[in-house]
This record gives structure tokens, C-alpha cells and sequence, in this order.
């Protein structure tokens, strides 16, 4: 009895931090709303059940469902297996959750009630958000109601993990489907004609043909995110380069994304140079400078690795982004204000300037540079990278220069940043200091790897996931970098391989474990966070 | 920890240290050139120079409080703790919230009721720096068991990666919390911000600001306490154990996760300390205040040599001033203040990657 309650008080207590925290920065509401939407409530302020509004229910349904996840965590790997201890822990932490979002809602309805100004202090409590956290009825009664609609939702929970997750006959099931389904599946996939040239160049043609066709069906916005998402991928291939092959942890990649978009730009726009270049000539251009800022960052820092060289990469990111935004260089780089007004790529005498033709162009960008990278990782430079990344004491033994070897990584990794920027900064024909913050750094450091690192499936996927899927669902944008944030240390906690590792990274990680795992500390990789 | 073995002779040396030698000349010609320039078109008194040695050292001493937390995690985990700047923007926020709770509390004064800030001073600042740091060495303790703990072991890049994160997530969080205006400390009357005492000097004054004082005076006591901390008890001992090697400590008895919880406690304490002398001294507090400091305590460990605790402090004031009288020395833009930082520091990782006071720096660590 003592470790169901244990169990549950811990679950209790971490669900409990996590709903306060959702609440306190308004997660409840937007959840809400996006809740609303999916069940197609058209009028959120009408009131239907139990005096309740639309939007109160949904609002209600969302942290229902963190009450059913309390119970049922509660519920989870009990070690004396019963129905009663198994309900009681759940419905324990359940509990806890409605006591304690119960005093949440208490407080902050008195502080309303006192006339407080509750969102000077806590920017997401804005009236709205309260009174609607409110419930619309009495502060004590509200609180009531949460105390009890969480331990209903912990109970709920714990039945659902007792009698559904836990129980015997669904893992049966699973057993049974997975016999059967495994052997159908890997004689589906491992059908010979998949792997003829012929079936390869039939895939190769259907991907074309849609690359091709649905730009023209997408509209002004798609089409935009598109070019975004492509963009994205473009340096993603880059960092996955330096930081998935060569292992050279790099923080201040946006350097290279900045110099590709300011060559661009004070090569083709009006001012402040008035130079005029067209977009064919400054696209090289912007590519060889960063390649070549690349290899100058790349030989000072050649001595460091791991962390030392993530600090000085990111402080030379920052250097590039404080000189572009002072005003020192405004005559040079257009200073905070940026530079507008970039041109265009012509293209047979016309000037290419739909977003369909940008598409078109940073697609063949992309596939150039899966082209190079594939083939570079196949190479004998590739190898050299993994070799390098993981020992280089035994990768110089083996012959390897890895002087030569860095630099190079830089360099292309810089190439394609550089490519990535000028895109960039033709197709909004504007660039300025913002552009290029560390946030860009940040971004294409997850989608590489949350994708895979190493992997160029991986970092296409990472950079659909994390660049487009925001666009879809716009209502979560401002929680978008949070996520990003807690899904790095989920994925290094969880899946350090990424979604979609290349082969051998995957064996290098999962290696690596059962080495460690005997001699090494207690927690291996792995555990779960409490 | 796969060991590494330390030679230079692994990269072609010539190559490098050609390439050093160049840059040793560049830099220092850019500073005698800079210097000269400025030397001979100065408009800046000796009072101008001595106040911006006072900012410095201000600045200074709270960076050396960071610093020390940096320190104390990469002693012990050899791993650099990438959120411990948004631990301090937690402690500032802490202490933020305390003053503008008391400020609301009113008392009865001399002549009518006063707020109880200004009423009981002592009493405020002391209960501001205890929630701050207690919020801020929660928030390290968490840290450490939920992104750091569980990837003791892997490879070095993983816990990077994951350290990043969390400072992404806390940055974020506290964002989406506090919002993302700039919020003034409601200081006590007795500290507001800008008064203090002036002292004629040639043709000018020095000002020397009462919270400025109360930030160094009160740092240096807080480094004190720590250094006999390290030194003189129980768990400074086991702490320098599990820095010295982690599997002998364990066998002589030290709980070694429990030690490394201890110190992210109170590397959090002292971040937590630093950011409510950053509110009290500076005033502006925000989600991002975390950041730049962080970035810069991290150079001054560096300098110091990572691993040292006199180190960090010494580093931490050293780098306050050279940011405070650098560009004035150089006679550039004050815009560019930050980028002093980030250079000393890629400087200083190129040419003395010890730093002034650091043990001889394995290339394990770097």
C-alpha cells in the first residue's frame, strides 16, 4: 500500500508542476481553442452544458486529458500488481493535480477579484484567459470543481492504464499482430522488383513530377513555407555535415547564413553600394565567401572540440549579428535598418519573381546538395569525418589528415549556409541584422537533430517537423521554440540517434550503451527523467 | 571519459602555429594602433577613466559569482552547463517578485503608511536574495536531474546538446511566463538606483553608486563563504574528490550523485544571488537577461581557467573591466562592447586555453 501511494504522490506531484506551468503560461486556453476547432464549435461563447461555455469544455477537455495522463502515470509500473493499489495511486495523483490547480484557480480568482492586474506579473494571464480558467462561477466553486473533475479524470486514468494498457489481452494482441503483420510487411518491402534500376527510376521520376507539379497547386502562403522548409534543409544539410559527420559541434552556424545573405544583397540591391550584380553572378559569390569564412573560423578553432568550440562558434555568430546591427558598419551593411530591394534571379530575359519560381529554384538548390552530400559521405572524405568524429587519435593513426579534413567540413558546411542565405535573402529581397539571430543557429541545430544526425532523410524530415509543422498550426507559434527546447533534451534522453539515424549512427549510439552500461555510472543513458 | 592523449604533435604543427603567430601579430597591432589613435586624440580625464574602472569592477563581481558556477559544474562534470545564465535570469526574477510583493505590503512610517520595502530595508533585501536563491538553486537541482543526470555516461556531444536545450526551454518558459517587456526592480529608497556618493577628482567627479558598493561588497562575501566551503568542510572535500576522479571517490564512500547535486544547488545559489544584484544594481530584468552575463561568465572562467574557483573570480572582475575600459581604450563604438567579450575569449582558448591561474588544461577538456 505504502509504494502505491509513493508512486502516486510522486506522479502527483511532477503532473501537478506541469499543469501549473501549462496554465501559467496559458498553454490551457490555446489547447482549448485548437480542441474547439477539431470539434468544429463555431460559437465558443455560447453556453451549453452545466452553465458551461464551448470554450470553458474544451478548455476543460484538455486538462481532463492531463488528469486521465496523471492517473494513468500514478497507475503505471506498480511493483505489487493489483486492481485496488493500481486505482488508489491513481486516483491519489489525480487528486493531487485538482488540489492543486484547485489553489491555482483559487488565487488567481481572489487576485482578480481584488482588482490585481494579474498579466502585468504573468504576461499569459490576461482577463480573458482568466475569467475563462474561472469557469464563470464563484472562485471557491470553480476550485471545487477542479478538485473533483481531476480526481474523476485520475480514476479514469487508472482504469484506463489497469484495464486497457496493462492488461493481458492487449498484449496478446500485439503479439499476434506483430507475428503476423512483420513477416507481411518485410516480404512486402523486400519484394525484388523495389530493388531493380528500373523501379528506382520510376520512384525518381514520381518525385519529380510532383516536385514539379504541386508548387503550381500550393498557394501564396504554402508556397512561401515551402521555400522556407527548403531553405531549412539546405542548412540543415550543412550543420549535419560539420556536426553529424565531422562531429564539430558548431553554435554560430548563422554566421555563414548571414554572409551568404549580406553578398547577396550588397552585390544585387540599389543600395547602399549601388552595385547591381545580377543574381546569377552574386549567388557564387555569396557561396565562395562563406565557404572561405568558414575555413578562417575553421583554423583558429582547430585545437578545440566538444564544448570549447560550441562557446566560440556561438561567439562568433554573435560578433557577425552585434557587428551588423551597430551602427560602425551602417555605411558598409546598411546597419540595423538592413538592406532592402535585393534583386532577383533572371532567368531567358525574364525576371523570375513568383513564388512557384523561387520554389522551383530552391529545389534544385536542395537537390544539388543532396547530390554533393551524398556523395561526399559516400567518399573517402566522408569516411574520413566519421572517422575523425569518432577518435581522432585513431583516424590520424590510420592516415587520416585532420587538419585538412576540419576544414573541409567547415568549408562546405559554410557553402551551402551561404547557398541557404542568398536564397534566403533574394527571395525576400531583404536582409537585415534580425535574420540572422541566434535562433536560426538553434533551429537547424534541432532539425538536424531531431532528424538524425548524419542522416539526410533525417534532416529533410527534421526540417518538415520543426519548420513546417508550425506553419499548420500557427495557434501554437509562440510555444514552438519551448517545445523545441524541451524535445532537445527529450531526443538526447530518449533517441540521442534521432528519428531517422543513419545506420551506422544508430549502431554507434546503441553500441556505445552496452559498452558503458556494465562498468559505467548507475543511470545509464536512457532512464527516464523523474 | 574516453581518455585522449594530449600532444600538439597530433595536427601539423608548423601549420598552426604559424597561423597563431599571425594572428598574435594582427590583434596586437589592431590594439597599439587603436591605442595610439586614441592616446593622442583622447578626450576622456583620468575621472572619466577611474569611473569606468568602478562600472567595470561592478559588473565585474557579479560575473564572478557566475563564473564560479560554471566552474564548479565543468570541475566536476567536465561539461560546460549552457542554462546556468537562465538560472540567474530565475534568480532575478525571484528577486523581483519579492520587492514588488513587499513594496504593495504598506506600514505604518514616521508620517503616514510606507510601503514596507523602505520601511524595514534589511529585512527586504535579505528575504529578496533568499527567494532568489532558493529559486534559482531549485531550478539548478531540477537541471540536474532531469537534463543532465540520465546522460551521465554518454557521449560528450549528447549532454551538450541537452544542456542547450534546457536553456532554450527555461529562456522560453520564462518568456512565456513573465512576458517580454523589461521590468525595473523596485528597489528600496535607501538604494535607489544612480544615487550614491561623488568624490571631486581633477576637474571632475567619480561617482561611486550605493548599489554598486552594497553589489561588490556583498560578492565578495558570498565568494568568501564559498571558498571556505571548498576548503574547509565535508562536502568541499567530496567535492573535490569526485572533481579529482569520480569511480575512487565513490569507493572511498562519497555519494557521487549526491555530491553533484549539492554543487548545481549552489552554483544555482550563487547565480541566483548574482541575479538579484544584477536587478538591484542595473535594474532591467527580462527573459533573456540571462544570456549575455551567462556568456560572459563563462569567458571569465575560461580566463581564469576553468576549474579554478580564485580563477573564475579573478577572471570574472578582470573581464568586467576590460568590457567597461575597452572601448574607450580602443576608441570604438560602446555598441561594441560584447564583441570585446567574445573576442578575449576565442583569444584566450588560442593562446592559453589554461587561462591565468588554470592546472595545465588537458585536450580531454578542450
Amino acid at each position: 500500500m505504502a509504494a502505491h501511494l509513493r508512486s502516486g504522490l510522486r506522479t502527483g506531484i511532477v503532473l501537478s508542476i506541469v499543469t501549473v506551468f501549462l496554465v501559467l503560461i496559458g498553454f490551457n486556453v490555446i489547447a482549448g481553442g485548437l480542441i474547439g476547432d477539431l470539434l468544429g464549435h463555431k460559437d465558443p461563447a455560447s453556453i451549453e452544458l452545466f452553465g458551461l461555455t464551448w470554450a470553458a469544455l474544451d478548455m476543460l477537455i484538455f486538462l481532463g486529458l492531463l488528469g486521465v495522463w496523471a492517473g494513468a502515470a500514478g497507475a503505471r509500473h506498480q511493483s505489487p500488481d493489483s486492481w485496488p493499489g493500481a486505482l488508489l495511486s491513481g486516483t491519489l495523483s489525480g487528486l493531487l493535480v485538482g488540489l492543486m490547480t484547485a489553489g491555482l484557480a483559487y488565487l488567481l480568482g481572489s487576485l482578480a477579484a481584488a482588482k490585481v492586474e494579474v498579466s502585468r506579473y504573468l504576461a499569459a494571464l490576461i482577463p480573458d484567459s482568466l475569467r475563462l480558467f474561472g469557469l464563470g462561477m464563484p472562485v471557491l466553486q470553480a476550485a471545487l470543481t477542479y478538485a473533483w473533475f481531476f480526481t474523476a479524470c485520475g480514476l479514469a486514468g487508472a482504469l484506463l492504464a489497469r484495464g486497457v494498457v496493462r492488461a493481458e489481452w492487449r498484449r496478446r494482441l500485439w503479439t499476434r499482430l506483430g507475428a503476423r503483420l512483420g513477416p507481411a510487411w518485410a516480404r512486402l518491402t523486400h519484394q525484388p522488383v523495389f530493388h531493380t534500376p528500373a523501379a528506382r527510376i520510376v520512384i525518381y521520376i514520381l518525385v519529380g513530377v510532383a516536385l514539379l507539379a504541386l508548387p503550381l497547386r500550393l498557394g501564396q502562403f504554402w508556397n512561401y513555407t515551402a521555400g522556407t522548409v527548403g531553405i531549412y534543409v539546405l542548412l540543415g544539410l550543412g550543420l549535419n555535415i560539420v556536426v553529424g559527420l565531422a562531429g564539430l559541434l558548431d553554435l554560430g552556424y548563422v554566421a555563414f547564413f548571414a554572409i551568404g545573405a549580406y553578398t547577396m544583397a550588397l552585390l544585387t540591391a540599389p543600395t547602399p553600394h549601388h552595385l547591381m550584380w545580377s543574381f546569377w553572378a552574386a549567388l557564387p559569390m555569396g557561396v565562395i565567401l562563406a565557404a572561405l569564412a568558414g575555413i578562417l573560423l575553421g583554423i583558429p578553432v582547430l585545437r578545440m572540440r566538444g564544448d570549447y568550440l560550441a562557446i566560440v562558434t556561438l561567439g562568433f555568430g554573435e560578433i557577425i549579428r552585434v557587428l551588423s546591427k551597430s551602427d560602425a558598419l551602417t555605411k558598409f551593411s546598411g546597419g540595423p535598418r538592413g538592406v532592402p530591394a535585393i534583386g532577383g534571379p533572371t532567368f531567358f530575359g525574364g525576371r523570375l519573381s513568383t513564388d512557384v519560381g523561387y520554389v522551383y529554384l530552391i529545389v534544385l538548390g536542395v537537390l544539388l546538395v543532396i547530390f554533393v552530400t551524398d556523395r561526399l559521405q559516400k567518399s573517402r572524405v566522408g569516411r574520413a569525418w566519421v572517422a575523425m568524429r569518432e577518435d581522432e587519435t585513431v583516424a590520424q593513426a590510420m592516415g587520416i589528415s585532420t587538419l585538412r579534413h576540419k576544414l573541409l567540413a567547415f568549408a562546405i558546411g559554410a557553402a551551402f549556409a551561404g547557398l541557404g542565405g542568398a536564397l534566403f535573402a533574394a527571395r525576400n529581397q531583404f536582409t537585415g541584422p534580425e535574420d540572422h539571430n541566434l535562433m536560426v543557429s538553434i533551429n537547424v541545430l534541432c532539425l538536424v537533430i531531431v532528424g538524425g544526425m548524419g542522416s539526410i532523410p533525417g534532416v529533410i524530415a527534421g526540417a518538415f517537423v520543426l519548420k513546417g509543422l508550425p506553419e499548420v498550426l500557427r495557434q501554437l507559434q509562440d510555444y514552438r521554440i519551448l517545445a523545441f527546447g524541451a524535445l532537445l533534451v527529450v531526443m538526447m534522453i530518449a533517441r540521442p540517434e534521432g528519428l531517422i539515424p543513419s545506420a551506422r549512427r544508430r549502431l554507434e549510439i546503441h553500441g556505445e550503451q552496452e559498452e558503458t552500461a556494465p562498468g559505467g555510472s548507475p543511470s545509464a543513458p536512457g532512464g527516464g527523467a523523474s | 571519459m574516453d581518455p585522449i592523449p594530449s600532444s600538439r604533435a597530433r595536427l601539423p604543427v608548423n601549420a598552426y602555429r604559424i597561423a597563431q603567430v599571425a594572428l598574435a601579430i594582427l590583434v596586437a597591432g589592431f590594439i597599439l594602433w587603436r591605442f595610439t589613435t586614441v592616446l593622442r586624440t583622447t578626450v576622456f580625464g583620468p575621472d572619466t577613466w577611474i569611473r569606468f574602472a568602478i562600472a567595470g569592477l561592478i559588473l565585474g563581481s557579479v560575473y564572478a559569482l557566475i563564473a564560479i558556477g560554471y566552474t564548479l559544474v565543468y570541475g566536476i562534470l567536465f561539461m560546460i552547463n549552457f542554462a546556468h545564465g537562465d538560472v540567474m535570469m530565475i534568480g532575478a526574477f525571484g528577486g523581483y517578485f519579492v520587492f514588488e510583493a513587499l513594496r504593495a505590503v504598506k506600514v505604518a512610517g514616521a508620517d503616514g503608511p510606507i510601503s514596507f520595502l523602505d520601511a524595514h530595508v534589511a529585512i527586504s533585501v535579505l528575504l529578496a536574495f533568499a527567494v532568489g536563491m532558493t529559486v534559482a538553486s531549485l531550478s539548478g537541482f531540477f537541471l540536474e536531474r532531469i537534463a543532465y543526470r540520465p546522460l551521465r555516461g554518454a557521449p560528450r556531444l549528447v549532454p551538450l546538446i541537452s544542456a542547450i536545450g534546457a536553456s532554450i526551454f527555461l529562456e522560453n518558459a520564462g518568456q512565456l511566463l513573465f512576458g517580454t517587456q523589461r521590468r525595473d526592480y523596485a528597489n528600496p529608497a535607501v538604494l535607489t538606483r544612480g544615487a550614491g556618493w561623488t568624490i571631486p577628482l581633477g576637474d571632475g567627479t567619480i561617482a561611486v553608486p550605493y548599489t554598486g558598493v552594497f553589489t561588490v561588497v556583498l560578492s565578495v562575501i558570498i565568494m568568501i563563504g564559498l571558498y571556505t566551503l571548498v576548503r574547509r568542510t565535508r562536502l568541499g572535500r567530496a567535492m573535490r574528490a569526485v572533481a579529482e576522479n569520480k569511480p575512487v571517490a565513490a569507493q572511498m564512500g562519497i555519494d557521487v550523485d549526491a555530491v553533484i547535486s549539492r554543487t548545481f544547488i549552489i552554483s544555482g545559489a550563487l547565480a541566483g544571488a548574482a541575479g538579484v544584484m544584477w536587478g538591484i544594481h542595473l535594474g532591467l530584468v527580462y527573459y533573456f537577461v540571462g544570456f549575455l552575463p551567462g556568456i560572459k561568465a563563462f569567458t571569465a572562467a575560461v580566463l581564469g581557467g576553468i576549474g579554478s574557483i580564485p580563477g573564475a573570480m579573478l577572471g570574472g572582475l578582470f573581464l568586467g573591466v576590460v568590457e567597461s575600459i575597452g572601448p574607450a581604450i580602443l576608441g570604438i563604438d560602446f555598441q561594441l562592447k560584447d564583441v570585446i567579450a567574445f573576442s578575449i575569449l576565442v583569444l584566450v582558448l588560442i593562446f592559453r586555453p589554461s587561462g591565468i591561474l588554470g592546472e595545465v588544461l588537458t585536450e580531454e577538456k578542450v
